[in-house]
């Protein structure tokens, strides 16, 4: 079991403010890591390094090294468009584009050269299969996307997601504007993701920490106080603050 | 996550199966080392019980973790509760198969008195019943639950046959305390067997039917109160 990610001394600042401070950690292959912590963690701000979302915000400054595969995402000459088609990301609220089902799914493989109607419809069948949504789009390809439930439109922004074939999905509390049963079918995808995929999940809801993740880290004021096996997170943590937070004492 | 927590019910009911076996193994040696006096199987007994009170401790944390990362409700949560239950009982049957283990020493110069005094029909009984409580969970059946608590109840009786049929011997042979004491205890120990099977099936009843048995009038342990040993 190798390491996709792997984070070395980072530090990141927010103007004078720092946000992030010497996160060191190594994300697993094929495994979905949580992200927890109260609002204001870090949580969110560590996500968006991963791919290098921060850099559209002028006052960051980022030290360290966040290593993906065996180059620093970081370096000087690093192709951040290149990057963001390997580490892919879904929102919070889901964001599709005001286009047709089709086109929003499309997008991102066209941009990238594919041009062949043929293949676009197989990458856009093969990515709405791969995020569950298909069955329920098959008939109206054509239609917008906007006009779409809240918890499909999440599933049509996680196939757009796939469509350019990432190996990292970063997902920002992706369910925490849905209903508890389009909430279960986004776990539901998770657990089937994870088996092509990493996945590294912020979410604000522990239990589905628990219920998604196979590896969990507890952010607070910025710092790691715990990174774990989340089956042991939960049932032993050893960090008092891990224990005070996971039982819902404070946060 | 439903697809996850099938999973690891499903991994769960393996281990509890897993778990029975163990244990009705550990039991039907025992019987056969008291009934043949075979102090190597007795002692290969004793040994094995080890390997029951660790995998005991696997299913518990088995089911620590699917509690505090899946957040089960209804059959789900019964199943998890029920198996908790059902491995403690498991747990102390194993220890009940050494503690009648321990006896084959003192009587297997006694085989033919314990055959005289039914202890070969009440172990006999007791094996089915724990073959029974095991399948009841295996099947999911609320209705042989039923029947297990009613063969309990015979056993039960059964029992109490055999502990007069000791006193009985005491009485008339001064010689025959030592041997009759020690089935006396060992006769003890096969009935608590058969308990825990009873308990067995009234966590399949919580299970299946999610009815709680404990201490109302068809609890087989509550079917004692009131009365006296013999």
């Amino acid at each position: 079991m190798s390491h996709k990610i792997k984070t070395t001394g980072l530090n990141l600042f927010y103007g004078k403010t720092q946000a992030l401070i010497d996160v060191n950690i190594k994300i697993k292959e094929n495994h979905v890591t949580a992200l927890i912590g109260p609002s204001g963690c870090g949580k969110s701000t560590f996500l968006r390094t991963l791919n290098r979302l921060n850099d559209l915000i002028d006052s960051v400054r980022i030290e360290g090294e966040v290593i993906i595969g065996d180059e620093n995402i970081y370096d000087k000459g690093i192709d951040v468009v290149s990057l963001r088609k390997r580490v892919g990301m879904v929102f919070q609220k889901s964001n599709p584009f005001p286009k047709s089902i089709y086109e929003n799914i499309a997008y991102g493989p066209r941009i990238n050269g594919v041009s062949k109607r043929k293949s676009l419809d197989e990458i856009v069948e093969h990515s709405c299969k791969k995020a569950a949504i298909w069955d329920e789009v098959k008939d109206r390809l054509n239609d917008s996307a906007i006009g779409l439930s809240g918890g499909q439109q999440q599933r049509v922004c996680i196939a757009r997601a796939l469509a350019v074939e990432p190996d990292i999905l970063l997902m920002d509390e992706p369910a925490s504007a849905l209903d508890p049963i389009s909430t279960a079918k986004v776990e539901e995808l998770i657990y089937e993701l994870k088996k092509s995929l990493t996945i590294v999940i912020v979410t604000h809801n522990m239990q589905q920490a628990a219920r998604v993740s196979d590896f969990c880290a507890f952010f607070l004021s910025g710092e790691i106080i715990e990174f774990e096996e989340t089956a042991r997170m939960f049932t032993r943590p050893t960090n008092e603050k891990t224990q005070n937070y996971i039982s819902g004492k404070f946060g | 996550m439903y697809q996850y927590l099938q999973e690891e019910l499903e991994q769960l009911k393996s281990k509890i199966i897993r778990m029975g076996s163990l244990v009705e193994t550990q039991i039907g040696d025992s019987f056969r080392a008291l009934f043949n006096g075979d102090i190597e199987l007795s002692e290969a007994v004793i040994q094995k019980d080890d390997e029951i009170d660790k995998f005991e401790i696997r299913i518990d944390k088995h089911c620590q973790r699917i509690f505090a990362l899946t957040q089960p409700v209804a059959y789900d949560l019964r199943l998890i509760m029920a198996s908790l239950m059902i491995n403690t009982d498991l747990e102390r049957m194993g220890d009940l198969a050494v503690s009648v283990s321990l006896k084959t020493k003192y009587l297997q110069d006694y085989v033919d008195l314990l055959h005289e005094m039914k202890i070969d029909e009440l172990a006999g009984k007791v094996h089915a019943i724990i073959r029974m409580s095991i399948d009841c969970f295996v099947n999911g059946d609320s209705d042989l639950a039923k029947e297990i608590i009613r063969v309990d109840r015979e056993i039960d009786r059964l029992e109490s046959e055999v502990f007069n049929m000791l006193t009985d011997r005491m009485k008339e042979d001064n010689e025959m305390i030592v041997p009759c004491s020690h089935i006396l205890t060992l006769t003890r120990n096969i009935e608590r067997l058969a308990d825990h099977a009873a308990n067995i099936a009234e966590d399949v009843i919580f299970l299946i039917d999610a009815k709680i048995m404990k201490h109302t009038k068809d609890s087989p342990k509550d079917s004692h109160k009131g009365e006296s040993q013999s």
